[in-house]
This record gives structure tokens, sequence and C-alpha cells, in this order.
């Protein structure tokens, strides 16, 4: 299993959870999955031509998938996927 | 205490400025409180122009929807995150680690705003599952046009403490 960790905007769309587990072989396939069992996620992940926001960073383990092979990085049983908000703020 | 170099303190208040009337915000990189190493990080909120803004406003602030409508009219800036990744590998290529988070107020005092604390709660939330130390959050205050205050402060338990900054 590929444990996803869910930041907690978008807890309101998992029940609540803040952990779900996957099995996909990519993170592109962990986002369908995600969006399949949890309908409107991948919008907020991913803009209109289906790349990740501006203000969202995947990581797989410590590494951002921007420095992977993005969507298309692989994912094995064991990893961990963090998404997480820019930083932001202000006023 | 964090040692800050001066030219970088006058670049971070410069940059402050330049977005001004939006705000800026950056990371601060070095070794044990001690800064080495600016970055200026895109504020998207500043960059987006009316069209994208109005997407943006679609996507509905998507990682922001904890926060109370109050709270999400004041955020002002929203670092790029590939630049905020590309930083972050930087500061790990050159040996150093992340010391400080930065921004503007342009309108208000240089303390966290209820958002500010908020945000950092979040960050501090999923940090160590980073392998990232904690930072220190920085505001530069724009409230005084001709005398902009600089603070330094530890945010923990949603309780921002200021913390010396000392010019080297």
């Amino acid at each position: 299993m590929i444990k996803v960790r869910i930041p907690t905007p978008l807890r309101p769309m998992t029940g609540g959870k803040g952990e779900i587990e996957i099995t996909g072989n990519s993170v592109g396939d962990m986002i369908e999955q995600l969006n399949t069992s949890h309908p409107g996620l991948k919008d907020r992940l991913c803009d209109e031509h289906g790349e990740v926001r501006r203000f969202i960073n995947i990581y797989v383990n410590e590494e951002d998938i921007r420095f992977l092979t993005g969507k298309d990085t692989p994912l094995k049983e064991g990893d961990e996927v963090s998404i997480i908000p820019a930083i932001a703020g202000g006023a | 205490m964090l040692l800050l170099p001066s030219a970088i303190l006058h670049n971070m208040i410069e940059h402050a400025r330049l977005l001004d009337p939006h705000e800026c915000c950056g990371i601060l990189a070095g070794v044990n409180r001690e800064v080495r190493k600016q970055y200026r990080i895109t504020n998207i909120l500043a960059s987006l122009t009316t069209t994208e803004l109005a997407r943006f406003d679609q996507a509905k602030l998507s990682d922001l929807k904890q926060l109370s409508p109050e709270e999400r009219a004041d955020i002002a800036f929203q670092m790029d995150a590939q630049e905020m990744a590309l930083a972050q590998k930087d500061i790990r290529t050159q040996s150093l680690q992340l010391q400080a988070f930065y921004h503007s107020h342009t309108a208000s005092p240089a303390r966290p705003s209820t958002t500010d604390i908020t945000i950092a709660m979040e960050f501090e939330s999923y940090r160590e599952k980073l392998n990232l130390p904690e930072p220190l959050h920085v505001i530069i205050s724009l409230m005084e046009k001709d005398t902009p205050i600089v603070r330094a402060y530890q945010i923990r338990n949603s309780t921002a403490t200021e913390v010396e900054i000392t010019r080297s």
C-alpha cells in the first residue's frame, strides 16, 4: 500500500481523513484513484490542463515530483506521498 | 536570535517595496539561525492576471478552505509552489537549511496575522515528515513607508513569540 497524506483544507472531501491508502503505479494513477473514491479531488489538485496547480506541491517521500518525473513519477509499495499547499498568509 | 546579514535585510525591504501594494514573500536559508541566502519567491496572487485570478477563485482557494471567510479575505500572498520547491532543492544542494519564511505586510504591523498563524500551524503538521527544520516567520511591515520594520517570530501551538534579529 502507498500512504497519501491529505492536507487539512482537503479533508472535508475525504470524510475528514488525513491519510488514505492506495495502490497505484504512478502519481497520475494516484490522483485518478483519489478522484474516483473522492470525486472532485482532482480539480483541487490539477488545473484544466491536468497539471499540478501552482500552489500545490506533491512529494513522494521527501522529494517534490517536479524534480522526479511529475505525474509519471512511479510509486511503489511503502512510498509515502504528501500533498502540500504552498506557504500563504498575509495582512 | 536570528542572525541576518544587512545586505539580505535590505534586499528583503527592497523586495517588499517593489511589490507594494502587493505582499512579497520568500525563503531564508542558512545554518543554525544564521541566514546566508535569500530566495525571492513569486507571490502568485500578485502575479496573476484578472482572468487567472478568476480561475484561481473558482478553484476556491482549495488549500485555504480551512479558513473562515474573514481570514480568507486576508490572504495576500501565496508562494509559487514550483519556485518554493526549487529553492528547497538549492538549499539542500548547498548544504544549508531552511531558516525562515518571510513576507511583507503593506499596511499592518510586523506581527503574524491570524491567517499567518493558521497556515504556519498547517505547515508544522507536515514539516517533520519532509525532514525540514522548524522555520521562523519574518515579517516586513511597510505601514510606515519610510521606516520599514522587520521582525521574526517563532510560531508554536498557535502562539507567535518574537525572536530577536541581530544584523551581521
